[in-house]
């Protein structure tokens, strides 16, 4: 294990880790139910780390990407019906992440946001077919640590961190009426939600083999998994908790991503906005050549077409085609004029409803003995394994009456 | 039988009229009056760039029309008190906004507790 590749594999998952959604709902959460919401963050985060860890062993040990397993545990037909939902999924949230980086440019430069988000868009393609798969991840997620203002300004707002810390506390605020107990659950399923969206666990298997991992990396991918995403996390409970101290008191329920930049321009003024903003800014890009290649990774690899980054764009032609065209399809959403905020709600419902079919095939696999060996799963992995695929089966039961009966979490 | 109903409360509560079906507009143009105001506090502090203030008063006020032309009864009293809040100029006084937004804030809580 080499210190200086784990050190920038942590920073990387650390930077890379929030994305539009987890920008808009941290802060909304934080500014309606103050710090009663942090529980879920955590609660979520270690779901994640469950099943990132598992994708990376299954692609350690087997070299076998998700959606490959997928077909071959779930059958073709309900393979294929994951496909097409996974990949409607990511493809809003793709264009929800496309959408987000033009509004935060915008906010930078003042330039017209449509033709931001064909700029970048283009910028975004250059980059995927430019830079080497390892760096494309690390690169934005390295620039991503920009986020780490986010933590300072909470550090300096001297905000009750009593109340923070008994924010882990899994509670339901008292006295709440039936319409806010509704609103309260919808924020928790729509944070569950949007940590563990399914694309960071097609990225992060599909990721381990384009470098490919063998057993000696199994180390390196338990702790980029746990302390990356852990401390990914904690910037995402500095956003709310930032939000329950500065937004809940002033009636702001943030409307817009760009107002959660507020919170470092507060306490550091120019800088901290502009550092906020960068930070935002490539968190958000990260994560739309993440939902990108995701997506296409997925459809490669269910129909057996060769893929990678680590092959020259025209060695796997289908999937250098496949990924072009989900970029302009993102583009094209867009484009419509369809508002980010929407699209970050529709990502956030589809994705929920994509979960349980993307972590039961990997849960089964990861857990047989004949494939794994004595890699597979132990004791507390198959319990918290199958507790989180219980949690994630009731939230997406609940996702859509939950939307509805809280108008998107309205009231 | 519970799955239809549960279908008809869904369709009911989506597709209803009203103040109750007008309140999560109301709570939207809230925020974003909410939001204008603590811009403009940070903005005459010279905390923030003129791009960005610039940029956040314009999705701030297209926020705002969205929710005023989401009313279902736009000739109510918080209709008239969205419309007013529209009417301010880009760098209007913190202390105006929350005026607007105590007002809001008010109708919202009526509705909430009827």
């Amino acid at each position: 294990m080499n210190p200086l590749e784990l050190t920038l594999g942590i920073m990387t998952a650390v930077g890379g880790f929030v994305d539009i959604s987890e920008l808009v709902f941290a802060a909304k959460a934080g500014s309606t139910f103050g710090y009663a919401l942090i529980w879920v963050f955590a609660f979520a985060t270690i779901g994640i780390i469950v099943f990132s860890e598992m994708s990376g062993r299954v692609a350690a040990v087997a070299k076998q990407p998700v959606f490959n397993l997928m077909r071959h545990r779930l059958g073709l037909k309900l393979g294929l019906v994951t496909l097409i939902a996974s990949v409607i999924s990511s493809l809003i949230t793709c264009a929800a992440e496309v959408g987000g980086v033009a509004l935060i440019l915008n906010y930078l430069t003042g330039a017209p946001y449509l033709i931001l988000a064909v700029g970048l868009t283009v910028a975004l393609i250059a980059s995927i077919w430019v830079i080497p798969f390892e760096w494309i991840e690390r690169s934005y997620g390295l620039l991503g640590l920009f986020m780490v203002v986010f933590a300072a300004a909470l550090v300096a707002i001297h905000p009750p961190w009593h109340q923070i810390a008994s924010g882990f506390v899994p509670q339901v605020p008292k006295g709440l009426t039936t319409k806010e107990l509704l609103t309260f659950g919808y924020f928790a399923v729509a944070i569950v939600s949007a940590v563990m969206f399914p694309y960071e666990v097609y990225f992060y298997s599909s990721g381990g083999i384009e470098e490919g991992w063998s057993v000696k990396d199994l180390l390196t991918n338990r702790l980029t998994s746990i302390l990356g995403m852990g401390l990914g996390s904690l910037l995402a409970i500095s956003i709310l908790a930032s939000s329950a101290q500065l937004f809940g008191p002033a009636n702001v329920d943030p409307e817009i991503p760009g107002t959660a930049a507020l919170q470092a321009a507060i306490p550091f003024g120019k800088w901290g906005l502009i550092l906020a903003l960068l930070g935002m800014f490539f968190a958000v890009a990260g994560a739309a050549v993440e939902t990108c290649l995701a997506n296409a990774y997925s459809i490669a690899q269910f129909f057996g077409w060769k893929w990678g980054r680590h092959k020259k764009p025209w060695e796997a032609p289908r999937f250098t085609i496949t990924w072009i065209a989900l970029f302009i399809a993102a583009l094209a959403i867009v484009l419509t004029g369809v508002d980010v905020m929407t699209l970050v709600e529709f990502a956030i419902l589809f994705s929920i409803l994509v979960l349980p079919l993307t972590y039961l095939p990997l849960l089964l696999l990861a857990g047989d003995r004949k494939f794994m060996g004595q890699y597979a799963n132990g004791a507390i992995a198959k319990v918290l394994g199958w507790f989180y695929f219980a949690v994630v089966g009731c939230a997406a039961i609940a996702a859509l009456p939950l939307y509805f009966l809280t108008s998107g979490g309205n009231g | 039988m519970r799955a239809p109903m549960g279908i008809c409360i869904l369709c009911l509560a989506a597709c209803s009229s009203g103040p109750s079906a007008d309140l999560q507009y109301i709570k939207q143009a809230r925020s974003i009056g909410a939001e204008w105001a603590l811009v403009n506090e940070q903005a005459q502090a010279d905390q923030l760039t003129s791009t960005y203030v610039e940029s956040m008063h314009q999705w701030l006020r297209d926020g705002l029309s969205t929710a005023s032309s989401s009313l279902t009864e736009p000739r109510s009293a918080y209709g008239a008190e969205i419309r007013t809040l529209l009417a301010e100029p880009a760098d209007a006084a913190p202390e105006t906004l929350r005026g607007h937004v105590n007002k809001l804030k008010r109708i919202e809580d009526q509705l909430e507790s009827a």
